[in-house]
């Protein structure tokens, strides 16, 4: 849709040596542009999906139906003044936070956003996007205990906590995954759909992956490292504006990461008809998004050792249920 | 702080408020905890401390009615009419019929308006991102508006004077509570369905912060969450005032005590206070319901002692009031807020830090009104 996908294969198919890095580079710029573009309007759509479920309205006044809101309180954040807490440790501190980002946008970077083309074409990519997303939670861990308030740290320590919890169903629904497309390639994987989706043949695991996903992108009603109620803000308690803008940034990218991967694991990621590859997944992405949004606004947080209960008692055996499904199929 | 704000080694003391989003105002806790698990909760009061008590012994009966409304200003219409009716048994004035009635009405739709607001900002306690709470606001919006159309302002009425109100209500007014209230009749089943079929809020409410019928006699505690825990007691019924008799009012009592219980009184209360004005309404005797002017204060007898029992949303309220020449020469509150404060580090003690939330959102405090 927005990219010349031709254009680009052509470059790879190239026998200049230069040609092929050119082409992943300006590969790598378009999906940093995109994540930019679907973060400032995921960002507009979930203020929008919560006022509709609360008898509000949203942004209306800057820009048309409010589009340009986002960008006003952006730059307002950025005009504030920034504060480093004194009992902070300041390389972590001020690190953390850039490095999940950039974190995020790589693992986008390695999923299969057109199907021609994408770094994450070899075996067991997906595993490796795992491996990867795993981090978030100990560099939260790592900003809120260097915040050197406690707050923070107490939301940090929940966020290993959790990690206990999902962690481990997921891992589970992703070897079923594996089994059914024979292949741990992301790209094999959304291939193997062209029949079926597998949200046809594992509707468990879909659903066990997407609670998982939801303590995993700390959305409510697992929004406990953040917990505004109890915590203030849980592990970014002290952190001031400018900085706040990335942890919004990053919120929305790894809701945007979420989305995308349930649309490939599940639901056939580029696959559809008349439409270009990117279109449909971003289509399915964004209702996926919405639905996610949609809990929000509806879900009461839960507390964190029932938190652990539901992992362990409720989706680690459905995830076992979904493994033999996957067996079976 | 930083000293007074260290563990003993093991346990971990933080401090909550008077800055934070479920103080509701500002209050301070300093919570001691064992990891997840609350060892102690201390609260400190006083941040809103403004001598309204000391202030009104300087002023007139009738200038003194305004400080009243801003001690609870979630439900200021009880807390005027519990003040009245203190300079009322003092200079022994006597209430219209009507106006007897028509308070009552108020007072109920006051009870009605704050309940709703409760249930919106506990549920926001809870971490339930506002929507609860907006829905609520709407409903109590229309409250608003018609205690508005009676005293002309949406939270401050000072509608109260003594004998009966500063006006009657304007015609046509009976009509729009019963459609108001026929509107928030069906909302409130809503509310419940939402509520009690989600999984997490039971989770979250049913069996935390438990207190038995007996400790809740002995810690004093008031209101829904003394009838949260199976003690029939209303002052409405106990020492009944104007009509509740006559309107057959009966106490809503729960018996398990739990937060949850403390939401459910307040729900049936509001079932309750409903009945209560369509019944009030119905039974309304036409007449004149306008109380004396402003300027017309009776000199009271000297040193006269009065003591009114009111039950206002949040639960028992005591006004005693020394009665002076112009003005009282002495008031004190017993406030429901600053008892049911007062249990928390009871109840609080062993629940998860998350469930401290929860338990101080049951308790439906008014920080201005323990403060004082």
């Amino acid at each position: 849709m927005l990219i010349g996908e031709s254009w680009l294969v052509s470059l790879l198919n190239s026998p200049s040596p230069y040609s092929e890095a050119l082409g992943l580079f300006a590969y790598a710029v378009f999906v940093g542009l995109l994540v930019i573009v679907v973060d400032y309007f995921l960002g507009w759509l979930e203020r929008k999906i919560v006022a509709k479920a609360q008898l509000r309205h949203g942004p209306t006044m800057v820009g048309k139906f409010g589009l340009l809101q986002n960008l006003a309180d952006f730059t307002k954040l950025l005009a504030k003044a920034s504060y480093l807490p004194k009992r902070a440790d300041r390389l972590l501190f001020t690190l953390a936070l850039p490095f999940m980002l950039a974190l995020a946008i790589f693992l986008i970077l390695l999923l299969p956003l057109v199907p021609s083309f994408g770094f994450g074409n070899f075996a067991s990519s997906l595993v490796l996007v795992f491996a990867l997303f795993s981090f978030t939670p100990l560099f939260i861990f790592i900003a809120g205990a260097s915040s050197g308030n406690k707050f923070a740290e107490i939301g940090s320590q929940r966020s290993v906590l959790m990690l206990l919890s999902y962690e481990l169903p997921m891992i589970f629904v992703i070897a079923s995954l594996g089994i059914l497309a024979k292949s741990l390639n992301l790209f094999a994987i959304v291939q193997a759909q062209s029949k079926m989706w597998y949200i046809f043949f594992l509707p468990i695991g879909f659903f066990v992956f997407f609670v998982s996903m939801l303590a995993e992108l700390e959305r409510s009603p697992f929004d406990l490292r953040e917990a505004d109620s109890e915590l203030i803000a849980g592990w970014l308690t002290d952190v001031s504006a400018p900085s706040y803008t990335l942890a919004l940034f990053l919120d929305y990218t790894k809701t945007f990461f979420g989305s995308l991967l349930m649309a490939m694991l599940f639901f056939g990621g580029w696959l559809g008809p008349v439409l270009p590859g990117l279109a449909w997944l971003l289509v399915k992405a964004l209702i996926i998004a919405f639905f996610i949004m949609l809990v929000r606004a509806t879900a009461v947080r839960m507390r964190i050792d029932r938190v652990l209960r539901l992992g362990w008692y409720v989706l680690l055996p459905l995830a076992v249920v979904n493994l033999i499904i996957a067996f079976i199929v | 702080m930083g000293q007074a704000l260290q563990g003993d080694g093991l346990t971990t003391k933080i401090n909550v408020g008077p800055i934070h989003p479920s103080t509701h105002g500002v209050l301070r806790l300093v919570v001691e905890l064992d990891g997840d698990e609350i060892v102690n909760v201390e609260p400190h009061i006083g941040f809103l401390h403004r001598g309204v008590e000391k202030l009104m012994e300087t002023r007139n009966y009738m200038q003194d009615l305004p400080y009243v409304e801003k001690l609870d200003y979630v439900a200021p219409e009880a807390y005027s009419e519990a003040y009245i009716s203190a300079v009322e048994s003092a200079l022994g004035v006597e209430v219209k019929e009507r106006a007897q009635y028509l308070r009552v009405v108020l007072l109920e739709l006051q009870r009605i308006a704050s309940h709703l607001l409760w249930l919106g900002t506990f549920l926001n306690d809870l971490g339930h991102f506002f929507t609860v709470f907006m829905w609520a606001f709407a409903d109590r919006d229309k409250i608003l508006r018609l205690l508005q159309e009676h005293a002309g302002a949406r939270m401050f009425y000072v509608n109260m004077r003594l004998g009966g109100l500063n006006r009657d209500v304007p015609p046509g007014f009976e009509e729009e509570v019963l459609s108001v209230l026929g509107d928030i009749e069906k909302r409130i089943p809503m509310y419940e369905s939402y509520l009690e079929k989600n999984e997490i809020f039971m989770e979250r409410t049913k069996g935390i912060g438990a207190i038995s019928s007996h400790r809740a006699i002995e810690l004093g505690v008031t209101g829904p969450v003394l009838r949260a825990s199976g003690v029939n007691f209303d002052i409405r019924s106990s020492k009944s005032y104007y009509v509740y008799d006559k309107l057959n009012f009966k106490p809503q009592v729960v018996s398990s005590g739990d937060v949850f219980a403390r939401y459910k009184v307040r729900m049936l209360e509001m079932k309750e206070s409903i009945r209560l004005v369509r019944e009030a309404i119905r039974h309304m005797p036409p007449g004149d319901a306008v109380g004396m002017p402003i300027r017309l204060i009776i000199p009271a007898p000297k040193n006269k002692e009065v003591r009114v029992y009111r039950e206002t949303p949040r639960g028992e309220l005591l006004i005693y009031m020394v009665a002076g020449q112009q003005g009282p020469y002495r008031v004190s509150f017993r406030s429901p807020s600053f008892i049911n404060l007062a249990a928390l580090p009871e109840i609080a003690k062993g629940a998860h830090y998350a469930d401290l939330f929860a338990i101080l959102g049951s308790l439906d405090l008014v920080i201005p009104d323990v403060d004082r």
